[in-house]
């Protein structure tokens, strides 16, 4: 069992879980958060004069896969999630000890 | 029944008998027609309709100040929605309830002493009658208006002076120091300097060769409140983690353009009762038209002059700098309403938007954080709009009276001809108030910061004023559940 982290820009959530559910995934979990990479915040402006924000809005994606699906949906989402401009994000991916299904009990590679 | 009536008829003496019958009936209603024409005429007083030019102008002049009142009070919604807009939301709780308690704590002030120190008769520097609105007479001066009537509008004045203030403080202010200004702004300041230019016997108001004229306030209230935010700003520092654009920091974002936004129009409403109404009189008709559209005219200037003067600087559409240019062209505007042109209307306000932007500029360049660009908006235009009275007053319009318009006076500026009279005059007078405001207001700020209570503590600050002495967030549900409520 893998997990998938992708960080990915906000106005990318949509796209890619019509893009999931065509290609078929167990779930998924979404985070708001706020980070930067190399890219180290942009400036904005307030009544005139610039600020400097050092972090943007971002959301991280959660999904828990098993080994054979790691590949597919990480494919996927780099292909959804990228622009090509700076601030893309990144995916991370995890080794999961075990999951368990909270209504069932059911516990191993089954519940995922 | 006809043929027992024609029988009797043909009978000689029953037609006398009807006759007679008939006579004595119309006999009595003749009598009685008498009665009721010739009695009244012997025991009656004659009635006529009340004379028509005395009783409806005290009215209806007393009823356009009114509303003029209720649409200045509105303006307290506007200040919150504009200050709360222009902060954070750590500290929207406190901005709200600064408002509302200053609006409160003034309406006391200025029914105990305020009123009577500003629109009573006294000398030269206070007025000395209507303590506690004892004693006043039935109408206020020679406006006709009921007394009670101007202490409202009035009342909605000065309220304006402290919420004003307010606006460079937010952030870190502790409410009990929030408290001791408000009551010496509302109490002290503010009655006392604005006697010198409205009150009956003001030495400003009195001055010759030219009077120190200021239609509804660009220095008695935005001036002044303007000067006193700034000392406040000074005394208090910048909020904890500003970092001024010298120094490769910026503003602090503002958390509800909406509001800001929203609140600026209803500023702009409100400021429809603030300029007309200082007529006092809708008898001038072309007095309160003319300074209706005078306000309009100066801040659709100050937006767009705004707007685009701060454009080529960074490439942006600046929404919340839009803002303040519509309300620099509206303070502006405030002093020389009713006395010139929709044409000098506009030149004024496209000054005062660019004035606002360079105000903010000098701001951040002497790192003072003003929050909500209180002194930009209202110090610095005040002065231009006083100032501006001196040079666009064409000298068609006297001043406005009961019935209609007092053509006695002459208020001419330099560019129409008048010279450098009123020019003097408005200098002089503004100078004066804004330093009398400036070193009174530092006096006050820095007398409040050794009480110990003008900033709060700097862990409340990091936490937010709200959560420090209101009870919580303005916005429980944005916080992390982690309990059920």
């Amino acid at each position: 069992m893998k997990k998938i982290e992708a960080i990915i820009r906000p106005e990318k959530l949509e796209l890619l879980r019509q893009h999931l559910e065509k290609i078929g995934y167990p779930g998924m979990m979404v985070t708001k958060m706020e980070g930067h990479g190399k890219q180290g915040g942009v400036t904005h402006q307030f009544r005139g004069t610039e600020y400097k924000t050092s972090f943007l809005p971002k959301l991280r994606i959660e999904i828990v896969v098993t080994d054979a699906q790691v590949k597919k949906l990480s494919d996927a989402i780099v292909e959804v999630c990228r622009s090509g401009s700076v601030g893309d994000g990144k995916i991370f991916i995890s080794s999961v000890e075990n999951t368990i299904r909270i209504r069932t009990g059911e516990s191993g590679e089954a519940a995922v | 029944m006809i043929n027992r009536f024609l029988k009797k008829w043909r009978d000689p003496k029953e037609r006398r008998l009807f006759y007679a019958l008939l006579g004595g009936k119309m006999g009595g209603v003749a009598l009685l027609f008498l009665l009721i024409a010739g009695i009244p005429a012997f025991f009656g007083t004659k009635v006529y309709a009340a004379e028509e030019t005395v009783s409806y102008i005290n009215p209806i002049n007393t009823m356009w100040t009114l509303i003029a009142a209720f649409l200045v009070f509105f303006m307290q919604s506007g200040f919150m929605m504009l200050e709360a807009g222009f902060a954070r939301s750590r500290e929207t709780i406190n901005i709200l309830l600064e408002g509302i308690v200053d609006t409160c704590l003034c309406g006391i002030l200025f029914w105990a002493w305020g009123f009577g120190w500003m629109f009573g008769a006294g000398n030269g520097l206070i007025g000395n009658q209507f303590y506690f609105l004892h004693g006043i007479p039935d109408t206020y001066g020679s406006s006709g208006v009921a007394t009670l009537a101007f202490f409202l509008f009035q009342f909605a004045f000065a309220d304006c002076t402290s919420t004003i203030t307010s606006g460079a403080m937010v952030g870190r202010t502790g409410f009990i120091g929030d408290l001791l200004y408000s009551f010496v702004v509302s109490g002290f300041i503010y009655p006392i300097l604005g006697h010198w230019a409205w009150g009956p016997d003001g030495w400003l108001a009195l001055m010759q060769p030219a009077a120190f004229r200021d239609f509804a306030g660009s220095t008695v209230i935005h001036t002044i409140g303007g000067m006193i935010a700034l000392a406040g700003a000074i005394a208090l520092g910048p909020r904890l983690g500003r970092k001024f654009k010298r120094d490769g920091g910026g503003p602090m974002p503002g958390h509800d353009m909406t509001i800001a936004a929203v609140g600026t129009v209803i500023l702009w409403f409100g400021w429809y009762g603030f300029n007309p109404g200082s007529t006092l009189s809708a008898m001038d008709l072309q007095g309160i038209g003319r300074v209706a559209t005078n306000t309009t005219l100066a801040a659709c200037a100050g937006g767009l002059s705004a707007l685009f003067f701060v454009f080529p600087r960074t490439k942006i559409w600046d929404c919340g700098m839009t803002c303040n240019g519509i309300l620099a062209g509206l303070v502006a505007i405030t002093c020389p309403c009713y006395w010139v042109s929709p044409g000098g209307s506009i030149i004024i306000g496209v000054i005062a938007g660019v004035l606002v932007v360079l105000a903010t500029d000098l701001l951040e360049h002497w790192r003072i954080d003003d929050p909500v660009g209180a002194w930009p908006v209202h110090g610095i235009n005040g002065i231009w709009g006083t100032i501006s009275l001196g040079l666009f007053a064409t000298g068609q319009y006297g001043l406005p009276s009961p019935t209609g318009m007092d053509s006695s006076v002459v208020v001419k500026g330099l560019f129409y001809g008048g010279g450098m009279t009123q020019l003097m005059a408005q200098t002089t007078g503004n100078v004066i108030i804004g330093i009398a405001a400036l070193v009174s207001g530092l006096i006050l700020m820095y007398a409040v910061k050794a009480t110990g209570h003008l900033r709060v503590s700097t862990e409340g600050e990091l936490q937010g004023l709200d959560v420090h002495e209101h009870g919580g967030s303005a916005y429980p549900e944005l916080e992390a559940v982690t309990q059920v409520r």
